[in-house]
């Protein structure tokens, strides 16, 4: 059950990462990044790192996310429509 | 009855990271994907702990605290941009 669980959050990343290159949208494929990241971080716990997962959900799922957010406000124009 | 318990648990967890999925392909809007992302870090969360209970080992339950700090974090911070407030 638990290499079951691991492909599924490999997959998970699969697909992840396919929709942060493939979405027109800016905002959506930041979102997507994070959740690739947020399964990596999954798929680490699981495979017996959890300071690794520790490290990797705070910093490429929460900070990550957040400087994205921040780049993107600062670098589009404000009427943009996102 | 425990392990029909954890399975069940399993079994469920496994829907909810499929069903999340798809919804985070579907979504037509940006909104209906950061709904997807938040539903996915709750099933991560209780992925984090079920394993933690399977495997017998607690230091895991900490990760699982700070995932669901950060993730709260998170869906504030786009929540924010959205209202234009970043």
């Amino acid at each position: 059950m638990l290499q079951l669980f691991i492909l599924l959050l490999c997959c998970g990343i699969l697909v992840s990462g396919l929709l942060a290159v493939t979405l027109k949208s800016v905002l959506a494929a930041t979102v997507s990044a994070g959740l690739a990241s947020l399964f990596a971080a999954v798929c680490y716990l699981l495979l017996g790192a959890p300071d690794v997962a520790m490290t990797e959900a705070s910093i490429g799922s929460g900070l990550s996310t957040l400087m994205f957010l921040y780049a993107i406000r600062k670098t589009r124009d404000s009427d943009g429509d996102d | 009855m425990a392990e029909h318990i954890l399975l069940a648990a399993a079994a469920l967890i496994f829907l909810g990271v499929l069903l999340g999925v798809v919804r985070l392909v579907l979504g037509p809007t940006v909104v209906d994907r950061v709904a997807a992302v938040d539903m996915l870090t709750v099933m991560s969360i209780s992925m984090i702990s079920l394993y933690a209970l399977v495997a017998g080992r607690f230091i895991y339950l900490d990760v699982a605290l700070v995932y669901g700090v950060l993730s709260f974090l998170a869906v504030i911070a786009v929540a924010r941009y959205l209202e234009r407030g970043l």
